[in-house]
């Protein structure tokens, strides 16, 4: 389940939401207005780290890779940030379903497997409004703002982007870690938005947990200063450290080789040698730098990092319950649509 | 009754779901319904809103329309009052790949022409535009 997300939309999203704004559309009730609450912001804990704990989200519109229009760009001018905000701003006063949920994803729409604004955006939960920054994309480092994949990893990329939707549908197991409802991998969490993006930070001595909204998943991170375990798990092992403000987590070489991540196509899987740090830095009451730096020689020429603003929600933000498999009925609707779409080829 | 199959402009855009879009539901086969709503499953990874819909020859059929998360419907202030049992909806989405009286939900009209989205205030629910605070979830 690869989200992908466009700036590109915002245009046309605009002027769906225009169009939504004379057919008698009704606006929700949701507010969205800063968050005033967080004024408690202790910057330690009790036993002198520095303080992550809350309820956070990733809510920005800002494409992890850049798009072509931006090339040689790594910030919008002031005439696109004041037609970006007036957008979100006109969207955020709407507050209707329509194609503004279409600007929420993870890549371009030039790059999107899937064609078509099949879910109004009434179904999805972005946040709002949605922060508009001057960032072109995510990734800051290589300067164009692109992956640095090999070429044999692009052309596996474009593989297993070109499956997702299509299939083979033929047994349980051919559906992304997402579908089966088990997890959409390790980054997903400080990434994902709609469907449950977010994120509870919990601290204790030698600890910090991130429990995350879909999937139920959660990293218990050591700050204890142990070393790297040799389990291979879908989260990899992760072992974090404290510098200065920043929260450092070091997640190597155990990755087990079945879930999907954040920056891949669906079903392209983390190879042995992939190595990812994240660094958390809280910059305000409400406001956390997610820093990531990605390698593996397998799969890039060089390591690629990427900034993320993350937003802390108001103080009495609730993690839900995410029981996937209780109703998880897309297992055996798109399990009967690959064998209508069998029927179909063999007729 | 059904009332007619539109040919539905597509915008070039992808939305997260839980699941690709495209293994379950056929976008070349959108359809439009009138139903009546039998009840709406809070369940996850989607929400399924029941319908009965009234065939031209006096029939019903039960229809299937699978909906956003729980979770995130909750928190733009949808409740169990936003569907009451026997409302009348029109819904406009695209049908399961198998055929079956399934679809997704694009739009969805009440009978008097209101569409969702709809979280009236003081529902109760997160973001129902009572919070004194603000909200910003």
């Amino acid at each position: 389940m690869n989200a992908r997300y466009p700036v590109l939309m915002l245009a046309l999203a605009a002027a769906v939401g225009a169009a939504i704004a004379t057919s008698g559309a009704l606006p929700i009730a949701m507010t969205a207005e800063p968050d005033s609450t967080a004024s408690s912001w202790k910057q330690t804990t009790p036993w002198g780290d520095p303080d992550l704990q809350g309820v956070w989200r990733y809510e920005a519109a800002i494409p992890l890779e850049r798009p072509a229009r931006f090339q040689g760009r790594e910030s919008l001018t002031d005439e696109e940030l004041e037609e970006s905000q007036r957008i979100e701003d006109e969207q955020a006063r709407q507050r209707l379903a329509g194609a503004e949920g279409a600007a929420v994803g993870r890549r371009s729409v030039a790059e999107s497997p899937i064609r078509g604004n099949e879910y109004n955006s009434f179904w999805q939960d972005h946040g709002r409004p949605r922060q508009v920054l001057r960032q072109t994309s995510l990734i800051v480092d290589p300067k164009d703002g692109r992956l640095p994949y090999t070429s044999d990893a692009r052309k596996a990329e474009a593989r297993a982007s070109a499956r997702y939707g299509v299939g083979p549908y033929e047994s349980y197991l051919d559906p992304d870690t997402g579908e089966r409802c088990l997890t959409d991998g390790v980054t997903a969490l400080m990434w994902q938005g709609p469907n449950g993006g977010h994120n509870r930070i919990v601290q204790s001595p030698g600890y910090v947990t991130i429990l995350h909204e879909e999937y139920l998943d959660r990293r218990i991170i050591p700050t204890d200063g142990r070393r790297h375990g040799s389990i291979r798990q879908w989260f990899g092992d992760a072992v974090g450290r404290w510098e200065g403000s920043t929260l450092v987590v070091d997640t190597t070489i155990n990755f087990i080789d079945r879930t999907n991540y954040e920056w891949a196509a669906i079903f392209t899987r983390p190879s042995e040698t992939l190595h990812i740090v994240e660094r958390f830095t809280r910059t305000g009451a409400d406001a956390m730098e997610y820093r990531i730096t990605v390698e593996d020689p397998a799969t890039f020429d060089k390591p690629w990092t990427a900034v993320i603003p993350i937003t802390r929600l108001n103080e009495g933000t609730q993690i839900y319950e995410y029981a996937c498999h209780e109703g998880n009925y897309a297992m055996t609707n798109l399990l009967a649509g690959g064998r209508a779409d069998a029927a179909k080829r063999s007729r | 009754m059904i009332l007619f199959v539109v040919s539905v402009v597509s915008l070039p855009a992808a939305l997260r779901a839980h699941h690709a879009f495209a293994a379950e539901f056929d976008a070349s086969r959108p359809f439009k319904i009138r139903g009546t709503v039998v009840k709406m499953e809070w369940i996850n990874p989607h929400t399924w809103l029941h319908l009965d819909v009234k065939r031209p020859d006096g029939k019903t059929e039960r229809w299937m329309i699978e909906g956003g998360p729980p979770n995130a419907l909750y928190r733009r202030g949808f409740t169990k009052n936003s569907l009451p049992q026997g409302a009348e909806l029109v819904v406009e989405g695209f049908r399961a790949k198998d055929g079956s009286l399934k679809g997704n939900g694009r739009e969805l009209t009440f009978a008097d022409g209101r569409r969702l989205f709809v979280g009236s205030s003081g529902t109760g629910a997160p973001n129902d535009g009572k919070e004194p605070q603000g909200g910003k979830e």
